[in-house]
């Protein structure tokens, strides 16, 4: 057994908060590698250490290896958490950890060689027979001979990020004429994302669910899954809502998935949490490719089986797990994650950057929130919308939807536009409900964003009425934004007679 | 920092929360959030986004990078014609023509960085 003392975080936002909780519980110290602006953030401020790699600009810090390696040498980490996103599924970030003697917290180098590059892991599924869907993942990268292949695939094809994951440098082609523009602008995409412009095509499935795996590989290289999420509800490709365990899937098809699933990891050698993707249409299923690393909706896995993914990744890190033979794992209840984002749900999803102002998430049975960011700081245009997940649980589907639907009204965030009322709506969808939707369900009935519910002119008139009683109050009207304590009563003088 | 207090809405006593953030008032009623920038509260005053807002006019619709520039000065547009790609956030938007017509002015290049509301194409209607 290694033992860890240290761990570096190449990340930032709720995810390094996330795994500065995990290590905090573990006994084991943090150091947050994050850009120069992101010292206004809740990870900053609650990791052990932290070390400046770079400037704003993903490609010169968060993406730049040398700068993160260099970071956690110096800060005399013994392991790095890559996350999710950024370096988390590059290879030759692993590996220079490894031989930089920093013990990865994730698969080996090799292992996300095998089964993180989608052209490798499609040929490994191939020979052992698993499904997969027709497309091309050739090295020939030139134009004629991407736009040849989508010929030959056949429309509607989606373009995609070999290096990518999570829906980054994803482009459907519909109609011929646009497939020059739409390929190059996935390149465009995959090189900003991933520092790779390498993509692949693959035949769309137009009624498909989405349905993922969660496996594990213990220090021994036994490999089990943890059961499954479905995650249809996405938005150019981008995941919004994530639930576990599938509404989809009967016990039959559970056992077949599950089976593939530990195959492929066990074909690469896995290590680690990992999330074998599946499409699923007409009970037929397909493999879509492997996550090797920990999910963005790792908390609904984490709230149907109580289990603590993170920890268990630190603690294969330390070779201090295997799974037990007595271990039965089943799910219980359902559990739903929203993902909120900084977008003006009544504008079509534009971004919304800003300062944030009062944020407040209420707290309740089995409501769970993840944030990386609190009231002053900044929300910025240089990274991913996401900016806390909502995650609940509750002992059936639709209690865990009202339930959802609840804690979302109850929370508040001044300062950026959010998706809060967006997801409402979806969750409130009868479509959702039913949970019949597929992948195609965003386009189908939200293709035109939703629309507010009230009226220019009535906001305006409100905005004048509160702004004035603000004003009144003398502490946070137009002519003051230095607000102030008027409200603020003392406990002591207020409730001491009720003691 | 938020205020809590009771405003008369349509008659109804209302518990609101409210708070201004560089220069918009932001308020949560009846479960919802708003915001409003202050200076299209005062009374009698038009909005002025409205007011800057036309069709020839490119503007950026969120800070973020020009990516793409597809157009040059002097180039003739249809409705519908891509212009320039934009991106934030990690993810690409592409700005249209709404009309037909010529590039009067370009006013960014790929890599710039821009605001909100800034000025990208300045395009003059075919009549």
């Amino acid at each position: 057994m290694k033992r860890i003392n240290r761990v570096a975080i190449a990340n930032r936002g709720e995810v390094a908060v996330r795994i500065i909780r995990a290590c905090e519980e573990l006994g084991i110290e943090t150091v947050l590698l994050h850009s120069d602006v992101d010292v206004q953030s809740r990870a900053y401020r609650l990791a052990t250490k932290k070390i400046c790699i770079g400037p704003a600009p993903t490609s010169q810090s968060y993406l730049n290896i040398e700068a993160n390696i260099n970071a956690a040498l110096a800060a005399g980490a013994d392991a790095v958490h890559p996350g999710f996103g950024f370096l988390s599924e590059n290879a030759d970030f692993a590996e220079q950890c490894e031989k930089n003697g920093l013990i990865f917290i994730g698969p080996s180098s090799g292992s996300i060689r095998t089964l993180g590059d989608k052209v490798s892991f499609k040929n490994l599924a191939k020979q052992a027979g698993l499904p997969l869907i027709p497309g091309y993942e050739g090295e020939d990268q030139s134009t004629i001979k991407l736009l040849a292949e989508v010929e030959k695939i056949g429309l509607p094809v989606i373009v995609k990020a070999a290096a990518g994951g999570g829906g980054r440098g994803m482009k459907l082609i519909q109609n011929i004429a646009d497939a020059k523009d739409l390929i190059e602008s996935a390149q465009r995409e995959a090189l900003s994302a991933f520092g790779s412009s390498k993509v692949f095509l693959e035949k769309y499935l137009g009624k498909a669910k989405h349905i993922e795996f969660q496996v594990f590989g213990d220090c021994t290289g036994k490999v089990v899954h943890l059961f499954d999420r479905e995650c249809s509800v996405q938005r150019r490709h981008q995941k919004i809502i994530e639930e576990a365990t599938s509404p989809s899937l009967t016990d039959e098809l559970r056992k077949k998935m599950g089976e593939v699933a530990c195959s492929i990891a066990t074909l690469g050698k896995y290590k680690n949490a990992g999330t074998v993707e599946f499409l699923l249409q007409d009970n037929q299923f397909y493999l879509l490719e492997v996550n090797t690393r920990l999910q963005v909706e790792h908390p609904v896995t984490e709230e149907v089986l109580g289990v603590d993914l993170v920890k268990m990744q630190i603690l294969t890190a330390q070779d201090n797990f295997i799974f037990n033979t007595q271990d039965i794992r089943i799910p219980k209840g359902h559990s739903i994650e929203c993902r909120v984002y900084a977008e003006n749900s009544y504008q079509g999803g534009m971004p919304s950057t800003g300062k944030l102002g009062s944020v407040h998430w209420p707290e309740g049975p089995r409501r769970r929130y993840e944030f990386g960011f609190e009231s002053g700081d900044t929300i910025t245009s240089h990274y991913d919308p996401m900016i806390a997940k909502v995650i609940v649980w509750d002992e059936t589907r639709p209690r865990a939807i009202d339930k959802m639907i609840r804690t979302l009204k109850d929370s508040t965030v001044f300062g950026v536009h959010t998706n809060i009322p967006y997801l409402i709506e979806i969750l409130n969808h009868e479509e959702f409900r039913s949970g019949k939707m597929t992948t195609r369900f965003i386009e189908t009935y939200f293709a035109e964003g939703i629309k507010s519910p009230t009226s220019d002119d009535q906001v305006k008139k409100w905005a004048i009425d509160i702004n004035k009683k603000l004003k009144t109050l003398g502490n946070g009207g137009s002519t003051n934004t230095h607000s102030g304590t008027a409200t603020m009563v003392s406990p002591w003088s207020s409730y001491w007679r009720g003691v | 920092m938020k205020n809590n207090f009771t405003v008369l809405i349509n008659g109804q006593e209302k518990t609101v929360s409210a708070e201004i953030i560089d220069k918009k008032i932001w308020f949560k009623l009846d479960e919802q959030t708003y915001s409003y920038d202050l200076i299209d509260l005062v009374e009698g005053s038009r909005k002025s986004k409205a007011a800057t807002k036309s069709p020839d006019k490119i503007l950026a619709p969120m800070p973020g990078k020009v990516t793409k520039v597809f157009v040059s000065e002097k180039q003739i547009v249809n409705k519908g014609d891509a212009l320039l790609v934009m991106e934030a956030m990690k993810m690409e938007y592409t700005l249209k023509a709404d009309i037909s017509a010529s590039v009067e002015k370009l006013f960014a290049k790929v890599g710039d960085q821009v605001t909100l509301g800034y000025l990208l194409i300045q395009l003059k209607e075919n009549k």
